[in-house]
């Protein structure tokens, strides 16, 4: 049973208010109201969304060391669409059924373009990777991919206050209080107020703090 | 072009060779004539001897070989020598500007900001919490102090937890205004 083998639902719904798909004490992803939404589907049972609306995500992609504090904060406007796989019993009561105004609204001409886009996005998340069904479930958290500038994906896994980012220009792992980041060329990672630094010259601090 | 580079450096090996040999027998006829003529004793080199040499140039082949793959790059461009500059060299070529020193020496010319990075210093802080420690800053003055500090790059904050952190170049600026401040003091510039 793999992901390739995925299809989208034929019914559209939208998030009447808006909704925090996801919060933790470094991480938030919130959409708006009136976001479009399509269910992605495997042997017939929801997995996840295509969803398109006004949202944000916002990551404190920072790690304070003995140092000084690197990296971060990520600010990124959700106005493209963008897919969200994990338990989707939750996100089911948000929705309510869409009309051809919530497309217009999006810029969509009708169902069939917002479906289309859709598409183009799981084919690219899906059959770029290689994504095995016994790998992720709706127990393991959520999967996010948002499409970058770079037009590449951005992916954050999370799962409680496991976590992880990868963006073009910086990978951000945290768990807790362990936090990897690599940055502009450096590294950084903190376990337990032992931090390492890997700086661009390739020098290497190592410090222990009390925070 | 590897095959060709190996070729030519094993020629180069094979050149070494010849004439390191000849200068060994150079050198044997040379230490045994001398040997005779002062002591009168007799010396042959061994096979051990030779054997050990032998070694000792192979680790060299292999040491130089090892250095020319770390730094000849060999791609479907062509041959690439990769040189690493020293830092101290790299440093001089990096330009300072101008403005943004003066934005950060701004942003250290003020004492409440300066002992907000104090306090930064201990660990990241919610603004109430600075807030406890500069009472006598007012809550707006002390927000418009973080959004300079910000601005100069010595200050971040976490935009969903809400703390305020120093940076490592906060850290860097607020140890070198508190160096020269005491060595200004010390010689009595003032």
């Amino acid at each position: 049973m793999i992901w390739q083998n995925y299809k989208l639902g034929n019914t559209i719904s939208k998030t009447p208010e808006p909704v925090t798909l996801w919060k933790t004490e470094r991480c938030i992803i919130e959409i708006s109201s009136d976001t479009l939404a399509v269910p992605i589907k495997l042997d017939d049972e929801e997995k996840g969304y295509v969803l398109h609306g006004h949202g944000k995500l916002l990551l404190d992609a920072i790690v304070e060391t003995g140092e000084g504090a690197i990296g971060k904060s990520i600010e990124k406007e959700l106005d493209e669409p963008f897919l969200m796989l994990g338990d989707t019993k939750e996100m089911q009561e948000h929705f309510t059924e869409s009309s051809k105004e919530d497309f217009a609204a999006m810029d969509y001409e009708n169902q069939q373009e917002f479906l289309d886009k859709a598409e183009d996005l799981c084919s690219r998340f899906f059959r770029e990777r290689e994504h095995n069904h016994q790998s992720f479930d709706g127990d393991h958290g959520f999967i996010f991919a948002f499409p970058n500038e770079a037009e590449n994906l951005d992916i954050l896994v999370a799962k409680n206050s496991k976590l992880v980012y990868k963006a073009e220009d910086v990978v951000f792992v945290s768990n807790k209080d362990k936090v990897v980041l690599k940055s502009q060329g450096e590294v950084v990672c903190k376990n337990n107020g032992k931090s390492v630094v890997i700086k661009k010259d390739k020098s290497v601090i190592i410090k222990k703090t009390l925070f | 072009m590897k095959i060709e580079l190996t070729e030519e450096l094993k020629e180069e090996m094979k050149k070494l060779r010849e004439e390191f040999a000849n200068l060994k027998e150079q050198l044997k006829d040379v230490t045994e004539k001398e040997r005779e003529r002062k002591r009168g004793i007799h010396i042959d080199v061994g096979t051990n001897v030779r054997e050990y040499i032998d070694d000792v140039m192979e680790g060299v082949a292999e040491g130089i070989h090892g250095e020319l793959e770390k730094c000849v790059f060999i791609g479907p461009k062509g041959v690439k020598i990769l040189r690493e500059r020293p830092s101290h060299r790299r440093e001089h070529q990096i330009e300072v500007s101008l403005p943004k020193v003066a934005v950060v020496m701004s942003a250290l010319g003020h004492e409440h900001r300066l002992r907000i990075l104090k306090e930064l210093m201990s660990g990241g802080k919610y603004i109430n919490e600075l807030q406890e420690k500069l009472s006598e800053i007012t809550t707006s003055t002390l927000s418009s102090h973080l959004d300079v500090l910000e601005e100069a790059g010595l200050v971040v904050q976490e935009k969903v937890r809400g703390r305020h952190l120093i940076t490592i170049p906060g850290r860097t600026a607020y140890k070198m205004a508190r160096r020269v401040t005491r060595f200004l003091e010390r010689r009595d510039y003032k």
